[in-house]
């Protein structure tokens, strides 16, 4: 079971309840700075000194590029579960989250922990091949503080009934 | 500048979506053949190169600071989001903006001296289509001049 990576599954074999720790990632000044100059180009949000002036007292990482490094750490994460596994067909894109907190600032070497939990398989059939895998994902600092949580639902490939093409075996 | 009154819509200007800001983004955060090779991006669900929709969010969150702050609300950050829904995806060379609506002010705020406000965006293409929506919450200075003077 445990050597089974997600891709080389189908929709029907992915339990809920299933956990991944997806790995860490520590944040540097550099590259808070270089993803506020492009998505929140604002003095207090780019520039160290003036940063200090802000609501948070000092650079915080944009709450987007916490929630980016969390898509990182799952794509290198699965990299890594699925060398020898050429089928990426059966893990789909993402089509909806919900409930996405930011619940505390994440500073320039601020350390998180990504993890990935399967909470429910809603009962919807998209586009006759796909199933919804909802997962609830949370990242959690050095301090084992919760400093985001989010569901996402994303599209995963249901096995093939048999009268389907073969060579999709 | 009058402060907009709940039922208005603010419109953003736009960005443009090029083929090397798409594939920079996704091999940053989002690595997956169907946002950075245009061959691969053909036989995929999309059927074409398109942006990370991390990328779509996040540039609909820049726009959304600045049209908050063009029309006299500060800004501080984006706290939550209840939902976000990717519609279709958004191709080499689109462009996006946003259409705000301002919903709800709450007085308590996780950030101090700061209210949160909640805000319903459309995130659309150069041809109009939606191509997002996102319900978000953000925190708003209580008093403008704050960020400034302390």
């Amino acid at each position: 079971m445990t050597d089974l990576y997600l891709r080389d599954r189908w929709f029907e074999d992915l339990p809920v309840g299933e956990f991944h720790v997806f790995g860490s990632h520590t944040f540097s000044e550099l590259e808070i700075v270089e993803f506020a100059e492009t998505f929140d180009p604002r003095p207090e949000s780019t520039d160290p000194d003036q940063a200090r002036l802000n609501h948070r007292q000092g650079l915080v990482a944009s709450p987007w590029l916490v929630t980016a490094m969390w898509m990182r750490k799952m794509v290198d994460y699965m990299e890594v579960y699925a060398q020898g596994v050429n089928d990426g067909r059966r893990n789909g894109a993402g089509v909806a989250i919900n409930d996405l907190h930011w619940l505390e600032p994440v500073r320039p070497g601020h350390t998180l922990t990504y993890t990935y939990e399967i909470i429910a398989k809603p009962d919807r059939v998209i586009r006759e091949k796909w199933g919804l895998i909802r997962s609830r994902n949370e990242a959690f600092n050095q301090y084992n503080n919760k400093v985001m949580q989010f569901e996402i639902d994303i599209l995963a490939e249901r096995q093939p009934k048999a009268s389907d093409d073969p060579q999709q075996q | 500048m009058a402060t907009p009154s709940p039922s208005d819509h603010l419109e953003s200007n736009s960005i443009d979506l090029n083929k090397s800001a798409i594939v920079a983004f996704a091999s940053r955060f989002d690595p997956q053949p169907y946002h950075l090779d245009a061959d691969a991006a053909d036989q995929s669900i999309f059927g074409g190169l398109c942006a990370s929709g991390w990328h779509i969010a996040a540039l609909a969150t820049r726009l959304v600071i600045e049209t908050l702050l063009d029309n006299g609300l500060p800004f501080v950050e984006m706290t939550s989001v209840s939902q976000l829904k990717w519609s279709q995806p958004t191709f080499v060379n689109d462009q996006i903006r946003v259409r705000v609506a301002l919903g709800e002010s709450l007085e308590e705020s996780p950030i101090p001296d700061t209210r949160r406000q909640r805000l319903e965006i459309q995130v659309c293409n150069g041809n109009g289509a939606v191509v997002a929506t996102m319900t978000a919450t953000a925190a708003i200075a209580s008093e403008p001049a704050l960020a400034a003077s302390t």
